[in-house]
């Protein structure tokens, strides 16, 4: 979002000055409802509950797609050393994270690993999460939620949530991704959720370790790896769910909960696929703040030049993907709505 | 002198002086490891000049710098470390000179609560303070204020002005309530600290308490009190957490009555990113602090 | 109007304060105690305020349950007070010592000239930034404690980041704060006691004790910023403490959580929940307490001792 601001101030030869800054996605939905920002950004669509505070004064919508891997440090099947990735499905990931398969032989790894099967030592999992509240964790137990019920019964989805592994302590925490990373790399035997750009910019150094794995997409049975055409498959696929399901696009001023959940593992490409999103009111000046009719312009102007500009190669950085035109067309539906 | 007591001697001294050492060698370490990066990352982004002047880079960008967070770190240290100093100080003197009162004593225990609050905790405070006054403060002080000072020139806007929810002033005063403490303990320290017969002779000769205190005392005190000052101003330089829901951030040259930037936030947010042209202006930017807080240091240590 | 009060009424009153210093100085200071006292109220109230919706729905259960659930709005900070506590005292074991040792080095060992040098370098430390002590943490710290603890035999640390290393950056990050009020009741031991000390023929180690000892209520005082400092230190402690939120631990070498490090982390996103806010208030209220606590016990070992 920072790239964004800064290439717009250029393109607009310094003129327009759109400042964002990273709280946290409950913070940016907070400060918003509570009228501090004049745009909220979040992983997770506004919450059920203040969204029915808000209903119809606010539009909300995608802005990019992001996408999570599983890296993991386990030297004796480094890339480096066999040339193979570990492939791992949903039930294998939540059986880690909940404590219940704790060691890297366990055979129901080494079933879905055949050729890998023999140099999986046997020694404990250290499952490393989130500790600080985030939407990348969020985005990660929801496909879990969606892929493996019984997760979706025992621990469910959110920004923090109770992971069974801190209990039997065989997992951890870091803080931020970078964290998580860095507690990934640095310690043997581990395995972590990270956002795509900082295993992508780091690729080598995991690769001397480790790896990042291969996930199933239980829908279609296939292996995916996390590039960016499977990610952008995973995206279109889910829009394609919700359309068949609901029979329209998402209106940008409907609950998204229920996009998100349809979003989460999608029919086919890489299951674990995250949305930020974007919130504006749709009247400013309604909404009581100062200056609206420059701000409410302004704003739309920005978020014109993201949804179309903004989403070629050359202004996406690293790591992230590009939204497919269908879903871009939402938000450019959402501008129309805010006046002026 | 038996031989056991000059062994026991040479080993205590050593053992005093390794935990000494101890101390102070991480410091070593990690301004060692922060001046490598943080030089090579300032010619890399562009220079000196450039790198305290610009705006910070994005993961495109080959160059950048920290130019509004630069500014935004003074001012607000500058205005935290004012307004620490002159309620930090005399709350000192009270509660080091005056310490058989029991008020003072509830004082200190105030003072070393304060102490012990999480940072981020005074910054929701200054926040909650400013959720509740914003509205009434902008309409009947700030408002017609700007107005009357609006013939003063267009610069004047960007010190005073209608208040937005997050701004430099509510950082400022998240910074100052972090200092009170600091500057108060170590100022009341001194002052307990002075000999009875030093502080009966100031008595004697300086007439008004006011005089003894603060006159004739003053070179009793003064080393440790500008330590103390010193101590605070550089610790709340470097402080992020009370910032982050205070003046929230900026990455623009922008009025202090709206969201200002902060080295110590852009360090905060850039050394989590994976992009190493942000990485490397963090380290940068925390180069430069460093450097700030040195001289602070040098500058001091000369006059006092 | 109650915040614009607050604000409005500040400025005069710090310029009634600083005024009666001038004419009568005692009431004059005694203003400012009261300020701190009146700051430290509100934020008190602030807490409760803030923490009182948790309170009414579970009473003090969120003191005394040890996880955190959001999914299912259910709160407890009885882990982050022991995670609090665990890496203070880790953080002091080590501090003290290393203040002690600051004190005495610069005033007993070095000559002259050094000392300045030495001095402020101590004082360096203090003021740097806590992200910075936070970074070098994440990247330094913690994977070389791991390292070294699991090389001893029994001492297992899967993760680089657990309390012991919190405790450790913070031992590294306080130390100053006592070894500057060390030094300064050190350097002021009045000539006629040092005198009298060597005159009876004593070494320079069992001068130094003597010294330490006529300054304990200094030491004692460094012992209570530091420890302030350690409760309260949020930004480097998030970032190596590991955040085990499930489960009450007395490891230190396991990961956990510190009550400002818990509200750190939570915090921005807490306003999705409804109930997290008032938890992580709630947290602060403890910390409060505690704090009172200890305080309570500082002003009993000081009459006690009869400083």
């Amino acid at each position: 979002m920072f790239t964004w601001s800064k290439t717009f101030y250029q393109v607009t030869g310094g003129k327009i000055q759109v400042n964002y800054q990273s709280i946290g996605s409950g913070a940016g939905a907070a400060q918003f409802l509570g009228k501090n920002l004049d745009f909220g950004a979040s992983d997770v669509p506004m919450p059920k509950d203040k969204y029915q505070q808000v209903a119809g004064q606010f539009v909300q919508f995608p802005v990019i797609i992001g996408s999570i891997v599983i890296a993991y440090n386990v030297p004796e099947i480094a890339y480096q050393k066999t040339g193979k990735y570990l492939n791992l499905t949903a039930e294998v990931i939540a059986l880690i994270y909940m404590g219940n398969i704790t060691q890297w032989c366990d055979p129901r790894i080494k079933a879905l690993n055949p050729g890998l099967a023999d140099k999986l030592p046997c020694k404990d999992i250290v499952a490393v999460h989130r500790s600080d509240g985030s939407g990348t964790t969020a985005a990660f137990t929801l496909y879990l939620s969606k892929a493996y019920p019984a997760w979706n019964q025992t621990v469910s989805w959110g920004y923090t949530v109770n992971w069974p592994a801190d209990q039997k302590a065989k997992g951890t925490g870091a803080k931020g991704n970078e964290g998580v990373a860095q507690a990934v790399l640095q310690t043997p035997y581990s395995i972590g959720y990270i956002e795509f750009a900082y295993w992508a910019t780091n690729k080598d150094k995991y690769d001397q370790v480790g790896g990042v794995a291969f996930v199933r997409n239980d829908n279609d049975g296939k292996y995916y790896f996390p590039t960016t055409e499977n990610v952008a498959m995973g995206a279109a696929a889910g829009l394609e769910r919700y359309i068949k399901k609901y029979g329209a696009p998402p209106a940008p001023d409907a609950d998204w909960n229920p996009v998100s959940i349809e979003f989460s593992n999608p029919p086919r490409g890489y299951p674990i696929v995250s949305f930020t999103y974007v919130f504006l009111w749709k009247d400013y000046a309604a909404e009581g703040y100062g200056d609206a009719a420059t701000k409410a312009a302004l704003l739309k102007a920005f978020f014109r030049w993201v949804l179309t500009e903004g989403q070629k190669p050359e202004n996406i950085v690293e790591g992230y993907i590009p939204l497919p035109s269908s879903i871009a067309n939402i938000g450019l539906e959402a501008l129309n709505m805010v006046k002026p | 002198m038996t031989a056991a007591r000059k062994l026991i001697n040479w080993l205590g001294l050593g053992l005093f002086a390794l935990l000494g050492v101890a101390a102070v060698v991480p410091l070593f370490l990690i301004i060692g490891d922060i001046y490598i990066k943080g030089i090579d990352a300032i010619n890399r982004l562009g220079g000196l000049w450039h790198f305290l002047t610009a705006l910070p880079p994005t993961p495109f960008d080959e160059k950048g710098g920290i130019g509004p967070m630069l500014v935004g770190t003074l001012y607000m240290t500058a205005l935290g470390a004012l307004l620490g100093i002159a309620v930090g100080f005399p709350l000192g003197v009270y509660i080091g000179e005056m310490r058989r009162e029991k008020f003072a004593n509830v004082s200190r225990a105030a003072v070393n609560i304060l102490v012990e609050f999480p940072t981020i905790v005074v910054g929701l405070f200054v926040y909650a303070v400013m959720s509740l006054a914003k509205q009434s403060l902008n309409q009947y002080l700030l408002d017609p204020l700007s107005k009357a000072l609006s013939p003063v020139g267009g610069w004047i806007t960007q010190f005073i002005g209608p208040l937005d929810g997050f701004n430099a002033y509510a950082g400022a005063a998240a910074l100052a309530i972090i200092m009170i403490p600091y500057v108060a303990l170590i100022t009341a320290s001194a002052y307990a600290s002075i000999e009875q017969q030093l502080r009966e002779a100031a008595y004697a000769i300086g007439g008004r308490e006011f005089n003894a205190l603060f006159v004739v005392l003053r070179k009793a005190v003064s080393r440790a009190v500008v330590t103390a000052a010193l101590l605070g101003t550089a610790k709340i330089a470097g402080e992020t957490a009370p910032l982050l829901f205070t003046a929230f951030g900026n990455t623009y040259y922008a009025p202090f009555t709206g969201p200002t930037a902060a080295v110590s936030l852009w360090i905060w947010y850039a050394a989590q990113t994976p992009y190493s042209v942000q990485i490397a202006s963090a380290y940068g930017a925390a180069a430069v602090l460093l450097t700030i807080i040195l001289i602070i240091f040098i500058v001091a240590r000369i006059r006092g | 109007m109650l915040g614009l009060l607050l604000v409005v009424l500040l400025i005069p009153y710090l310029i009634a304060a600083y005024g009666l210093l001038f004419v009568k100085l005692r009431w004059g200071l005694r203003l400012f105690g009261a300020f701190i006292v009146a700051t430290i109220g509100l934020l008190t109230a602030m807490f409760l305020v803030e923490a009182y919706p948790i309170i009414a729905r579970d009473g003090v259960a969120v003191f005394l349950r040890t996880s955190w659930d959001p999914a299912r709005e259910s709160y407890g900070v009885l882990q982050a007070l022991a995670g609090t506590v665990l890496t203070s005292a880790v953080a002091m074991a080590l501090a003290m010592p290393m203040a002690l040792g600051v004190a005495v080095t610069i005033n007993e060992i070095l000559p002259a000239r050094l000392r300045g040098i030495f001095g402020s370098l101590v004082d360096l430390t203090a003021t740097m930034p806590t992200v910075i002590y936070g970074l070098w943490g994440l990247f330094v710290l913690g994977p070389t404690l791991q390292s070294l603890i699991n090389y001893l035999p029994g001492g297992m640390m899967t993760s680089p980041y657990t309390l012991f290393t919190a405790g450790v950056l913070l031992a590294i990050m306080i130390t100053p704060y006592a070894a500057a009020v060390i030094r300064e009741g050190y350097a002021l031991v009045p000539k006629p006691v040092e005198e009298a000390v060597y005159a009876v023929g004593a070494t320079r180690f069992e001068a130094a004790l003597i010294k330490l000892r006529y300054v304990r209520n200094y030491i004692l005082g460094g012992f209570f910023l530091a420890l302030g400092r350690a409760m309260g230190e949020t930004v480097a402690v998030a970032m190596v403490v590991g955040g085990n939120y499930a489960r009450f631990t007395t490891n230190i070498f396991e990961s956990g959580v510190t009550i400002s490090s818990l509200i750190a982390l939570q915090f921005p996103n807490a306003a999705s929940y409804q109930y997290m806010v008032p938890a992580l208030f709630a947290g602060a209220l403890l910390l409060t307490l505690f704090g009172l606590a200890i305080n309570a016990a500082a002003i009993y070992i000081i009459q006690k001792w009869q400083i």
